[in-house]
């Protein structure tokens, strides 16, 4: 393969990309379900030609290398801004989405001040509009002013400035009877409500996941019951406004209990049009990270099925309490990780989101029970979702699928939204605006704070090699990001 | 030595592993999950050296003799902090005593930059007492000297545990606990003395129970359960329980652990009369102990709550000794951690 823009002459970030091939790499197009050896060439910014390639001219070309697939779309970040601006900008979150493989970003509204009300939306439109990046920034609007679960936010006024939805994610929307109200006006503008899944009554104080691993470490518990309570409340309440307003939508985020994952599954077998994601860390690591181990969650898991003892079997390898482990929802044991990955196969899950959550040392270089919530996993969620590749665990088209066309066909499901994004990352469509990923499956790249362009160095990974680096993203015909190393291509 | 030439990390110490010999190594204490049984025996050896210097006439010997020990206590704490200032004092150390009522800390300073600041104004080894489980390791990753826990959260308090054992071996024969059913009776899921008593105790081979309301437990049958196979090398197996009787009949160690008045409020207790009822260590439960049991308490107590009191100045009470043996705990430790990676200070113990 060859990419064939040269660095020294080519595009710049932000800067159409006029001229642009890739020679004999394995491309994955979800929307028409095909993978294999094939070209691309991008041309004034257009993807102008996908050749799939047979034969002879075939041979040797694997999906072990170069992957092109469509530009990723992440219906879950914070970029912090407004209010936030030391843990991250839109400016330095566009750009860890597109060395990531992200295109497309949906910020979450916890905000200071919160997307309450137009004129914050405008000021994270402007930071999109003049920091240079391609990416694509839509945002979710509160569900309630300020996001104190009291009132409802300027929501009609929202979904005409252009919101994508609504969230009080950070904190589930306060009450049930507030959660109606949401999901029936926003059902009436045709947008859904993004609800962050925790009955908080039940984790206040709580440091991580009730278990092992919290008991020995001395560690509050954070009830399964507390996600599953939620998630329980909030599918009630969405069937309940389904009858008065049928275009009513809720999509639970971050969902990471095997037993909350059930009840989305049966709702959705009995025809209740409810959404979910899944996060990267939530398949890939457990709470045995925080006492020190480092193994991936399918790892964790003995013969038997049982979670194996990180104390037994000599895991633990690093400092217990890393605070970039401390994440709400929390790390869980090796079978709830086992569900999240089982869901997305079955498609409980419809999609991947990274909740990328930057934080400053500030908050982060504290006592764990101290420490905010969240880890910084934008730029490293391809290379997680890799490792469950490589482990046999998740097909590639799958792993590109939810990160592509999965979160696409969620907010496909958004009428409402003024300019959705299932537009993009659908597929790799001649004719259309460029939007893709180029990566190399056997190049691995060392996570590094230096690395992360992310201000958040919160990542559990730092220290650690994932596989497929990002060589290049183009979003919307220009150039999102190029791996900087002019020898790579 | 200089502490600041160390270079290792908290890291190291959780995967330093366990020398068969009876060499200390390990930078700091944290917790007891990584001390091996050999090092548990060391200790003890040296606590025995120790006693013998608490039963001369002048209870000094010059062995950290210029060296600056500093204890940083984020918890209101009188017994323990006075146990670890009179050890570092019997050992001639300077002793520098911050607390947080009157540090840079109400003033919002991080246990970073306070770490920090301390070890700039010389501090070598540092006692910390926090009420978050696993601050000393945040603070161990940042300072260049030796961290010893006086405690940290709910999650461990292995000096606590390491004065427990002492007093433990003094009074059952042959110093063994092999075999021995310990029952420890309380708010068994806020108590870090549990949780490093749980590592201990199994290690030494005692019969352990942890006996307490269903509400104080919750999450600790995990633990049992995990452990229920035998599986970690050097560790056994114990039992959860909320039957006081099943916990307490024919036990050779009983300990009660303190009550406290939060768990009241926070809808885990009905009353602290119910606890007492239910689950207060009286004159008959104890009788279902064996004739010779100890009765302990790692203090301070509700008398009349966890403990009667009866019970607690009764013979078979051996509470006070278990606050002279903390003396002479901390200062084994306080020895072996100032003397870890320098040869020139080993052995010298009692000398």
């Amino acid at each position: 393969m060859s990419l064939r823009a040269d660095s020294h002459t080519g595009p710049r970030v932000g800067e159409k990309v006029e001229r642009f091939e890739v020679e004999k790499a394995w491309l994955v197009d979800p929307a028409s379900g095909r993978e294999g050896p094939g070209e691309i060439v991008v041309s004034g910014g257009l993807l102008e030609s996908v050749v799939w390639l047979e034969g002879k001219d075939a041979l040797g070309v694997t999906d072990a290398g170069v992957v092109v697939a469509p530009g990723f779309l992440d219906l879950h970040a914070h970029f912090r801004e407004p209010g936030f601006e030391d843990a991250e900008t839109v400016a330095t979150g566009s750009a860890a989405a597109a060395h990531g493989g992200y295109t497309s970003v949906a910020l979450m509204p916890n905000t200071e001040p919160a997307v309450d009300e137009p004129g914050v939306l405008e000021r994270i439109r402007s930071a999109a509009r003049s920091n240079g990046s391609p990416v694509e920034i839509f945002a979710y609007g509160a569900v309630s002013v300020d996001r104190a679960g009291e009132q409802l936010s300027a929501m009609g006024e929202l979904a005409d400035a252009g919101v994508l939805g609504y969230s009080d994610d950070g904190a589930p929307v306060r009450t049930s009877k507030l959660l109606r109200s949401a999901l029936l006006y926003a059902g009436m503008l045709g947008l859904p409500v993004v609800d962050h899944a925790e009955d908080t009554a039940m984790t206040a104080g709580a440091e991580a996941a009730e278990g092992y691993v919290a008991s020995v470490m001395g560690l509050a518990g954070w009830p399964e019951a507390a996600e599953v309570n939620a998630v329980s409340r909030d599918l009630a309440v969405f069937a309940d406004a389904l009858r008065d307003e049928p275009r009513a939508r809720l999509h639970l985020t971050h969902v990471s209990t095997a037993a909350g994952l059930d009840l989305v599954r049966r709702a959705k077998a009995a025809g209740l049009p409810v959404t979910c994601d899944v996060t990267p860390h939530h398949m890939a690591f457990t709470d045995e990270w925080i006492a020190g181990a480092r193994r991936w969650s399918w790892e964790a898991l003995g013969a038997d099925g049982k979670p194996r003892d990180p104390w037994a079997d000599g895991a633990l390898v690093a400092a217990p309490y890393n605070t970039a482990l401390r994440v709400n929802p929390p790390l869980r044991d090796p079978t709830d990780a086992a569900a999240c990955l089982a869901a997305l196969l079955d498609g409980t899950a419809d999609a991947v989101a990274t909740d990328h959550a930057p934080h400053t040392v500030v908050d982060k270089e504290v006592e764990f029970g101290r420490a905010a919530n969240g880890i910084s996993g934008i730029e490293t969620a391809l290379g997680v979702l890799l490792a469950l590749v490589d482990a046999g665990k998740l097909p590639l088209a799958r792993a590109v699928a939810a990160l592509t066309s999965g979160p696409a066909g969620v907010a496909g499901n958004w009428p409402g939204a003024a300019a959705t994004p299932a537009a993009r990352s659908r597929g790799l469509v001649e004719g259309a605006s460029a939007d893709l990923v180029v990566f190399d499956r056997a190049d691995r790249w060392l996570v590094t704070e230096g690395a992360l362009r992310s201000k958040g160095k919160n990542s559990p990974l730092l220290g650690r090699e994932l596989s497929g680096r990002v060589l290049l993203t183009i979003a919307g015909g220009r150039l999102a990001y190029e791996d900087p190393d002019p020898d790579r291509t | 030595m200089t502490a600041q030439a160390e270079a290792a990390s908290a890291a190291d110490v959780k995967t330093g592993g366990a020398a068969p010999g009876a060499v200390w190594h390990h930078r700091h204490l944290l917790d007891l999950d990584v001390v091996s049984w050999p090092e548990i025996e060391l200790i003890m050896r040296t606590t025995d050296e120790m006693k013998g210097i608490l039963a001369r006439p002048i209870r000094k010997v010059p062995a950290l003799n210029g060296r600056r020990v500093t204890t940083l206590f984020y918890e209101a704490s009188t017994r323990t902090r006075v146990s670890f200032e009179t050890a570092a004092r019997n050992l001639s150390a300077d002793v520098v005593s911050v607390s947080t009522a009157t540090s840079s800390v109400t003033k919002g300073e991080s246990l970073v930059d306070t770490v920090r600041t301390l070890e700039a104004l010389g501090a070598e080894i540092l006692v910390m007492r926090h009420s978050v489980s696993g601050a000393p390791y945040l603070a161990a990753d940042v300072f260049g000297g030796h961290v010893l826990n006086g405690g940290d959260g709910w999650h461990a308090h292995p000096t606590q545990a390491l004065l427990d054992l002492y007093t433990m071996r003094q009074h059952l024969p042959g110093g063994d606990l092999h075999g021995r059913k310990v029952a420890i009776v309380g708010d068994i899921l806020h108590s870090r003395v549990a949780r490093s008593n749980v590592w201990s105790l199994t290690a030494a081979g005692a019969d352990l129970w942890l006996c307490g309301p269903a509400t104080l437990l919750r999450g600790m049958d995990r633990w049992a359960v995990a452990w229920s196979g035998g599986a970690i090398p050097g560790r056994g197996r114990f039992h959860v329980t909320s039957d006081v009787n099943e916990a307490l009949r024919d036990a050779d160690v009983v300990m009660a652990l303190r009550i406290q008045r939060e768990r009241m409020q926070g809808g885990l207790l009905p009353s602290l009369r119910e606890y007492a009822t239910r689950f207060g260590l009286n004159a008959e439960r104890v009788a279902l102990a064996r004739p010779e049991a100890i009765v302990m308490h790692p203090g301070p107590m509700n008398e009349g709550v966890e403990i009667a009191p009866d019970v607690a100045t009764s013979g078979r009470a051996v509470i006070t000794e278990q606050v002279t043996n903390g003396v002479a705990v901390r200062m084994a430790l306080l020895y072996l951690l100032a003397g870890s990676h320098d040869p020139a200070h080993a052995g010298e113990a009692g000398r």
